[in-house]
């Protein structure tokens, strides 16, 4: 969602996405935010530059934020890093919040089971290593 | 304001997919998981 029309949108697909990705577009709808106000709902519109700034939701099924991330526009984001806490948070809701993920944990690392005997004992079970790739 | 763990307010706005001018509610995907991404405009660099 960026505050330009649709029509922008569709020039930027023909003109410049089209030569990025194979698939000559995107697989999702690109939403125009005219006057910024759904940006000024969301708190990433920057009323100076008249632009949403880099905000990024992350929702969950119940229509819950789960995580947001935000950055000004000259840094891009990292998409594995969403695509991470999108696979950690779905873990969390399957297992109705019996786990968590900790620090650096990435799809195939363990997770934790939070309760009382975990209490003063996550040293045993997570290494700061584990924090880092 | 946005706070994580709190619903996320319902919008509605005009989106382009798949070469058509559509209209978009963020409540229609309820039952999904949604990134919402804003950037600052099409034809910038980053």
């Amino acid at each position: 969602m960026s505050t330009d029309s649709v029509f922008v949108h569709k020039m930027w697909v023909d003109h410049e996405l089209s030569k990025m990705v194979s698939a000559k577009t995107v697989p999702f709808p690109m939403l125009s935010d005219g006057g910024g106000n759904v940006g000024k709902i969301f708190g990433v519109y920057d009323e100076d530059a008249g632009v949403d700034v880099r905000g990024r939701f992350l929702i969950d099924p119940d229509g819950i934020v789960q995580a947001y991330e935000m950055l000004t526009p000259p840094v891009g984001r990292n998409v594995s890093e969403t695509l991470r806490q999108i696979q950690a948070y779905q873990i969390v809701r399957e297992s109705e919040g019996t786990q968590a993920t900790p620090s650096g944990w990435k799809p195939g690392k363990e997770v934790l089971k939070p309760g009382p005997d975990l209490v003063g004992k996550v040293w045993k079970e997570w290494k700061v290593t584990m924090a880092f790739d | 304001m946005i706070q994580v763990g709190k619903k996320a307010p319902d919008f509605t706005a005009p989106a382009y997919l798949d070469g058509e001018f559509v209209s978009v509610q963020l409540s229609e995907y309820l039952g999904k998981w949604v990134v919402l991404c804003f950037y600052p405009g099409d034809f910038t660099f980053v």
